[in-house]
C-alpha cells in the first residue's frame, strides 16, 4: 500500500492523467493520425513528449478473415517478435497492424519521435480503445530500432486497448525486457479489452456501431446493443479456462482432443495491467496468466442481472478519463504480484474458483523458476562433461589426429568415453530444451549469458561429435542430409544456434560454425553422385570463405579442422585445383597450423 | 485428511476447467442441436435407429456430423432386452492383459447389431474423410455412437486425415473393457446429469432393469472422460473408478424410480450461464491445499460429499503428483540413458572382442567388471523394457500393436545385446535347460513379437557381419547344452541310451549352426579361441574321434578345415 502508480510502472505520475486526455482525443480526431503534445514535470529535469492515436470504429479496421483476423507480424519490420525455438513468429491483428503500417509510412511519425529523441525526451506512445494496438506497435517499432545514443526507451500507455498479440508475442516481449515498458489501463467491466477473445460475429458490429455513433456525436443516445454479453464473455470464458487446464497441469488427454474441435481466440495479455475496480481503487498484475484469469473472472456475472452488467460493459469503456481521475489521486494501488490478496480479490469481485486460476497463475510461475533454478544446478554437470570433451580434443590432437576423426573411427578408448560423455550432454539439453519448448522457463532465460555461453560451447565442442557419429553409420541414407534445419540436427542444436544469433542481432544460419564438418561430408557425397555443377561449385567456394572467417576472423572454428590427417584436408587437398578459389589462404592455414605444431 | 508435505509443490485439480471450456465451446451444442434437429425429421419413421450423417456445408467446410438418436420405441424394445453383459467377439481388438474378453450390454447390442452391415460401409466412407467427425447421440444412441467410434478407430491408421471425437448424452455404460491405458480414451465425452437415471440403470445399486444380474451387473468399466453435471454446475473426471463411484451415488439419489427425460439442452444452457456467473460465494482466503480444496469444491457442485461418499483425496493427489512427475522432458532424458547403457555394452563387446574373447565368455568369467558396471547397465535396460512391454499390455490389442513396432527393432537389438549375459549368469551358477527353465518373461515375449513381425526370410546375403549381434539370442544356451551333451557323451556311467541321444542333440545342433553360419546369422566373435563355443568344438572333435571316427558333416567341415577364419570378412573384389 502506499505505491502510486507512477512508481510501480516507472513513470512519473503527472504523466498518465495528460495522456489519457491526449489519447481520448486523438481517438476521434478526423484530421490528424496522431496527436503530439509535450508535457513538462514539475520538479524534474525530464521533459516528456506523447504521442497519442487516432482509433476507428469501423468493423473492418477491428475484424475480418479469419474469424480473428489473426496473421503472422512481419519479422523484417519486428526481428525480435518470434521465439527462438520452434514455435514460429508472433501472431497478431492483421487490421490493427495495417492500420500501423498506413500511420508509419503515410505519416510524419518517425520524424516526430527522432526530433523527440534527439532532444533527450521521454517518448509516450499511448492509445484509447482502437488506438491501443497501434500505441502498442509504435512503441515496439522504436524499440526495434533504438536510436545508437538513445538512453530512454519508449514507453507505452493504452486505456482500454482490445487485445491484440498472442502468447510468442507477449513471450518475445517478456524475452526481450520490454514488457515493462508497455501499460494497460482496463476498467473492470469494460467490453472492448475482451472483445478479441470471441471470433467476429454480428453482435461485434453492434457493439462498435454503437461506440461509433457515440463518438461521433451525430446521434443523440443512440440505443446500446443488447443480448451480447453471454455470447462474447462465454467464448472469453473459454479462452480463460482452456489456459486454466494447462496452468492447472491437466493430465485429461481429451483437452487436447476438445481443443482441436474449437477456435479458441490467440490473443493474449502482454505487459503491466492495471485493473480499475469501479470502487477507487487500482490493482497492478504483471504476471500474463494472472491477467488472463482476472480480465474474464472479474467481468463475471453476479448478483445483479444480466441486462444491468451488460450496459455497465459498454458504459466503462467511456468511463475512463472520469475513474482514472478519481484513482490516480489517491496512493491506492495494489501488485498483485507477490500472491494474489483476498482483499485485493474481493474489489475485484473475484469467486474462488477464480482464486484457484490465480494461484495456478501464480505457481506455474514459481515452476519456471525452479526449472531455471534447476538447470543452472544441473551446469555443473554440463561442465563436468565438457571438461572431459576439451580433454578429449586436446588429447586426440597431440596424437594429431582431429577429434573429429578419431570419434568416427571410434577405436580408442577415448573415443568410446567421449561417445558416453555425448549422450550424457544429450540427455541434459534435450530435457532443456523439452522444458522451453513448452515455455516452461522464465521468458528470458534464451537471453541470459550464462545459458548462451554454456550453450554455444556444448554446440562448438560436441555437435562434431553428432556429425561424425551420423555420417559413421551413414544415416544420411535413411533422413537425408544433415542441415542447419533437418530431421538429422537434433533440435538442442538449432536452438542453442538461434539464442547466439539473436544475441548477435546476426541473420539467421551466419553462426553455422558447427555445421563445418556436415557440410564437408556431405559435399563429398554429393559430388560423387552429382559431379562438378555450379551449385557444388557454389557450395565448395562457400566452404572456404566460411573456414576462413570463422578459422582466422572470429576464431569461432578450431584448427583441428587443419591437421594434415583431417578428413577436411585430405579430402579438399584431393579436389581438383580449379575448383578451390581460395586455395592460397587455404593451403596457407594449413601450413602454419603444421608450423605452430613444431613439425 | 492428510496434507501435502511442506516441500511439496503445490498441484490443482482442472475438473472444473475442462468441464467450463466444454460447455463454453459450442461442441456439446452443437451435438445437442443436431439430435434435435435428426429427432424433429424422424417422427415419421417410428421404428429407425439408423443414424443420420450430415455431411459438411459451404459454412463448415471440415465438419461431418453423424447422429445416433434410434426413437423412442426402439429404445424401449432394447432397454427391454436387459442390461446383462454378452461376450461380444467383434469387438476383441479392445483386448488388454486385463480384460482378455470383451462383453458388451445386451441393450446396446440389441440395437447395434442389425446396423452391423449398414456401419460397416459407412465406417468405410467416413475413414476417408477429412477434417473434424463429430459422432453423437443420446441414452442408447450415445451407447452405440460410442461403439461405433470405437470401430471407427480400430481401422484408422497413421495417416489418417479424419479426426473423430464421440459426445454422448445421457448413456449407459456399455461394457467390461476399460482404455485407461489408451490413448483412444481421449475421443470421448460422455455428458452426464445427476437427474438422469439412464446412465446408471445397469448399475447395481440403480434400479435393476429386469433382467440385469447385480453380480455381472459391476464388471461395467466406464472410459473417456466424463462430464458430470448438476444444476450448480459441472466437472470432468476421467479416472473410471472416481466416475463409477459417482455413477453409483447419482443412481441411488436419482428421484422416484421412474424414468423421466431430461433435457439436456436445458442442462447445457444453464451450465453455460453458471460458467460465466461468479456465483453467490465470496472469494475467501487463500487456498492452502489447492489440490484438495479444489476437487472438494468440484465434487460438490456436482452432488458428491467426498467425505460422506467415501472418497480418497489423498490417493488422487498422490496420482496426479505421480503423473505430473512424467513429462516430455523426463523422456527424454530416459531415451538418451537407454542409449547410452547400450553403449557401455557395445564398449564392453568391443573390449572383450580386443582381448580375443567373447563378450558372453567375460562376462561368465567376470571379466574387466570393473571397468564398466555391466549388471547395473542391464538391470536399468531389462527395467525399462519390461515397463514399454507392459504399456504396450495396458492398450487394446490394436493400439498395442502399433505402439510397439515403433519400438520393436529397439527392443531386438537389446535383447540379442543383453540375453547372453543372463545366459551366462545361468550356467555358470549351474543351470541346466535355460529356454525351459531360466527364460524371463520378457525375452520370450520380445522373440515372440520378433518373429510374428518378421515376415521376410531372413537375409542370406554376405554382409559384414563383424560388427554384428548373433541373430538368436538363445544362441549361447545352445552351445551350453551342447556341452553338456558331450559331457554326457562322454561320461564313463552314460548308459547308451543317454549317449544316443546326446549324440543326436549334437548332430541337431551341427546342424543349427550351420544354418546360423550359411545365413551369416551369428557373430565372428564365436569362433575366437578362448570362447565357449570353441571350447563345444574341440569336446565335440575329440568325441567324434572316439566314437564316431568317420562321422561327417558341414559343420565338421567347416571347423575341420578352419574355413571360419574367412567367415564374415568382406568378399575379394
Amino acid at each position: 500500500m502506499g505505491e502510486t502508480v507512477g512508481k510501480l510502472i516507472g513513470l512519473n505520475d503527472e504523466v498518465i492523467s495528460p495522456t489519457a486526455s491526449l489519447a481520448m482525443e486523438a481517438h476521434n480526431s478526423h484530421s490528424k493520425p496522431f496527436l503530439v503534445k509535450k508535457i513538462k514535470i514539475r520538479h524534474d529535469h525530464l521533459s516528456v513528449v506523447v504521442l497519442a492515436f487516432r482509433g476507428s470504429m469501423l468493423p473492418n479496421d477491428w475484424f475480418g478473415q479469419p474469424p480473428f483476423r489473426e496473421t503472422k507480424i512481419d519479422t523484417n519490420k519486428f526481428r525480435s517478435l518470434t521465439s527462438l525455438n520452434d514455435r514460429g513468429d508472433a501472431v497478431i491483428n492483421g487490421s490493427f497492424f495495417r492500420r500501423f503500417n498506413t500511420v508509419l509510412e503515410q505519416s510524419s511519425l518517425v520524424k516526430e519521435v527522432k526530433k523527440a529523441v534527439a532532444k533527450k525526451k521521454q517518448v509516450v506512445f499511448s492509445g484509447y480503445s482502437s488506438a491501443g494496438p497501434i500505441a502498442i506497435l509504435a512503441t515496439l517499432y522504436f524499440l526495434e530500432n533504438l536510436e545508437p545514443n538513445q538512453i530512454l526507451p519508449p514507453r507505452c500507455l493504452t486505456f482500454g486497448s482490445p487485445l491484440f498479440g498472442d502468447q510468442i508475442f507477449g513471450h518475445a516481449l517478456r524475452r526481450e525486457g520490454w514488457s515493462d515498458y508497455f501499460t494497460h489501463f482496463v476498467m473492470k467491466y469494460d467490453i472492448i479489452p475482451r472483445i478479441m477473445l470471441s471470433p467476429s460475429s454480428t453482435e461485434h458490429e453492434q457493439i462498435l456501431n454503437y461506440f461509433k455513433s457515440k463518438f461521433d456525436r451525430k446521434t443523440i443516445n443512440p440505443a446500446p446493443p443488447i443480448g451480447f454479453y453471454l455470447t462474447v464473455t462465454g467464448n472469453a470464458s473459454s479462452v480463460a479456462s482452456y489456459e486454466a487446464c494447462h496452468l492447472m497441469g491437466c493430465r485429461n488427454p481429451s483437452l487436447d482432443i476438445i481443443k482441436s474441435f474449437i477456435e479458441l481466440s490467440p490473443y493474449r495479455p502482454s505487459g503491466t495491467y492495471i485493473f480499475c475496480t469501479g470502487n477507487g481503487n487500482l490493482v497492478v498484475v504483471k504476471n500474463p496468466n494472472a491477467v488472463l484469469q482476472i480480465l474474464i473472472h472479474c467481468a463475471e456475472l453476479g448478483e445483479s442481472n444480466a441486462a444491468e452488467v451488460e450496459k455497465r460493459s459498454m458504459d466503462e469503456h467511456l468511463a475512463y478519463l472520469s475513474e482514472l481521475k478519481e484513482c490516480l489521486g489517491m496512493q491506492d494501488v495494489v501488485s498483485l504480484d507477490g500472491g494474489p490478496a483476498a482483499a485485493t480479490l474481493n474489489d475485484l469481485g473475484l469467486s474462488p474458483q477464480a482464486m484457484l486460476c490465480l494461484q495456478s497463475a501464480e505457481e506455474f510461475e514459481n515452476g519456471r523458476s525452479r526449472n531455471q533454478y534447476q538447470i543452472r544446478k544441473n551446469k555443473d554437470k554440463i561442465e563436468v562433461e565438457l571438461g572431459k570433451m576439451r580433454k578429449y580434443k586436446e588429447n586426440s590432437e597431440i596424437r594429431r589426429v582431429g577429434y573429429y576423426d578419431s570419434f568416427k573411427l571410434q577405436h580408442e578408448d577415448d573415443d568410446f568415453h567421449a561417445n558416453v560423455s555425448r549422450l550424457q550432454l544429450a540427455g541434459i539439453w534435450d530435457e532443456i530444451e523439452e522444458t522451453l519448448k513448452e515455455f516452461e522457463v522464465p521468458d528470458d532465460f534464451e537471453r541470459k549469458k550464462e545459458f548462451i555461453e554454456i550453450g554455444t560451447e556444448y554446440r562448438r565442442l560436441v555437435e562434431p561429435l553428432d556429425i561424425a557419429n551420423f555420417y559413421r553409420h551413414s544415416k544420411d541414407k535413411e533422413t537425408g542430409a544433415y542441415r542447419i534445419i533437418s530431421e538429422a540436427r537434433p533440435d538442442r542444436y538449432l536452438f542453442i544456434q538461434r539464442w547466439l544469433e539473436h544475441h548477435e542481432k546476426k541473420p539467421f544460419g551466419s553462426r553455422s560454425e558447427s555445421l563445418f564438418w556436415a557440410d564437408v561430408e556431405q559435399l563429398g557425397i554429393d559430388i560423387k553422385k552429382k559431379g562438378y555443377l555450379q551449385e557444388i561449385e557454389d557450395r565448395i567456394h562457400q566452404l572456404e570463405r566460411n573456414l576462413i572467417a570463422w578459422i582466422d576472423v572470429d576464431k569461432s572454428l578450431d584448427k583441428d579442422v587443419l591437421l594434415e590427417n583431417s578428413t577436411f584436408v585430405k579430402w579438399w587437398r584431393a579436389l581438383p585445383p580449379q575448383h578451390k578459389p581460395e586455395s592460397d589462404r587455404i593451403e596457407k592455414l594449413i601450413c602454419d597450423n603444421e608450423k605452430a605444431a613444431g613439425l | 485428511m492428510k496434507r501435502r508435505r511442506m516441500n511439496q509443490v503445490p498441484l490443482f485439480s482442472s475438473a472444473g476447467e475442462l468441464a467450463n471450456l466444454v460447455v463454453t465451446s459450442n461442441l456439446t451444442d452443437i451435438s445437442w442441436a443436431m439430435i434435435l434437429e435428426f429427432r424433429r425429421g424422424q417422427s415419421a419413421l417410428p421404428c429407425s435407429v439408423q443414424p443420420m450423417v450430415y455431411d459438411p456445408t459451404p459454412n463448415e467446410p471440415n465438419r461431418t456430423i453423424v447422429v445416433f438418436a434410434p426413437s423412442p420405441d426402439s429404445t424401449q424394445y432394447a432397454l427391454s432386452q436387459g442390461g446383462d453383459l454378452v461376450p461380444c467377439p467383434e469387438f476383441d481388438f479392445l483386448c488388454t492383459k486385463g480384460c482378455p474378453s470383451v462383453s458388451i450390454n445386451r441393450a446396446a447390442l440389441t440395437l447395434f447389431t442389425p446396423l452391423y452391415g449398414h456401419l460397416s460401409a459407412l465406417k468405410n466412407k467416413l475413414n476417408k474423410r477429412e477434417g473434424q467427425l463429430i459422432i453423437t447421440g443420446h441414452s442408447l444412441g450415445g451407447s452405440i455412437a460410442s461403439l461405433f467410434t470405437l470401430y471407427l478407430l480400430s481401422s484408422m491408421d497413421k495417416e489418417s486425415k479424419c479426426r473423430p471425437i464421440c459426445i454422448t448424452f445421457g448413456s449407459p455404460l456399455i461394457g467390461n473393457f476399460g482404455l485407461q491405458h489408451s490413448h483412444w480414451n481421449s475421443f470421448f465425452v460422455h455428458v452426464v446429469s445427476n437427474k438422469d437415471p439412464l446412465p446408471t440403470l445397469f448399475l447395481p445399486s440403480g434400479r435393476s432393469a429386469p433382467t440385469s444380474s447385480h453380480s455381472q451387473a459391476t464388471a461395467y468399466k466406464p472410459f473417456g472422460t466424463y462430464l458430470l453435471c448438476s444444476e450448480l454446475g459441472c466437472a470432468c473426471f476421467d479416472d473410471p473408478d472416481l466416475i463409477l463411484k459417482i455413477l453409483t451415488v447419482a443412481s441411488s439419489e436419482v428421484a422416484g424410480g421412474v424414468l423421466q427425460v431430461v433435457d439436456y439442452g436445458e442442462i447445457l444452457r444453464n451450465l453455460k450461464n453458471r460458467a460465466i456467473c461468479k456465483g453467490t460465494q465470496p472469494v475467501g482466503e487463500r487456498f492452502a491445499y489447492p489440490f484438495s480444496d479444489g476437487i472438494v469444491m468440484e465434487l460438490k457442485t456436482i452432488g458428491i460429499d467426498p467425505a460422506k461418499h467415501n472418497i480418497d483425496i489423498t490417493r488422487m493427489e498422490a496420482e496426479a503428483r505421480a503423473l505430473a512427475k512424467k513429462t516430455n522432458a523426463s523422456d527424454a532424458k530416459e531415451l538418451n540413458d537407454i542409449k547410452k547403457y547400450m553403449v557401455m555394452l557395445e564398449w564392453y563387446k568391443k573390449k572383450s572382442k580386443e582381448a580375443n574373447k567373447c563378450y558372453y565368455d567375460c562376462f561368465k568369467n567376470g571379466d574387466f567388471q570393473r571397468d564398466v558396471r555391466i549388471e547395473e547397465f542391464v538391470g536399468q535396460l531389462t527395467t525399462y523394457w519390461e515397463d514399454m512391454v507392459a504399456q504396450a499390455e495396458r492398450k487394446p490389442q490394436k493400439e498395442g500393436a502399433s505402439f510397439r513396432t515403433g519400438w520393436l527393432q529397439s527392443a531386438t537389438t537389446f535383447r540379442r545385446m543383453v540375453e547372453p549375459l543372463d545366459i551366462a549368469i545361468f550356467y555358470r551358477d549351474g543351470g541346466r535347460d535355460y529356454i525351459n527353465n531360466g527364460r524371463s518373461p520378457l525375452y520370450k515375449l520380445l522373440q515372440k513379437l520378433y518373429d510374428e513381425a518378421a515376415k521376410n526370410p531372413p537375409d542370406s546375403k554376405k554382409k559384414n557381419v563383424s560388427v554384428l549381434l548373433t541373430d538368436d539370442s538363445c544362441f549361447w544356451a545352445h552351445v551350453e547344452e551342447s556341452i553338456l551333451s558331450c559331457q554326457s557323451l562322454n561320461h564313463a556311467n552314460s548308459t547308451p541310451e543317454q549317449r544316443e541321444s546326446s549324440w543326436k542333440n549334437l548332430v541337431k545342433f551341427g546342424e543349427y549352426v550351420t544354418k546360423q553360419i550359411e545365413n551369416f546369422a551369428v557373430s565372428p566373435e564365436i569362433f575366437l579361441e578362448q570362447s565357449t563355443f570353441m571350447k563345444w568344438w574341440r569336446m565335440y572333435e575329440a568325441s567324434i574321434d572316439a566314437f564316431r571316427n568317420f562321422y561327417t558333416s558341414p559343420l565338421v567341415n567347416f571347423m575341420k578345415s578352419h574355413k571360419y577364419d574367412d567367415y564374415g570378412l568382406p568378399e575379394e573384389a
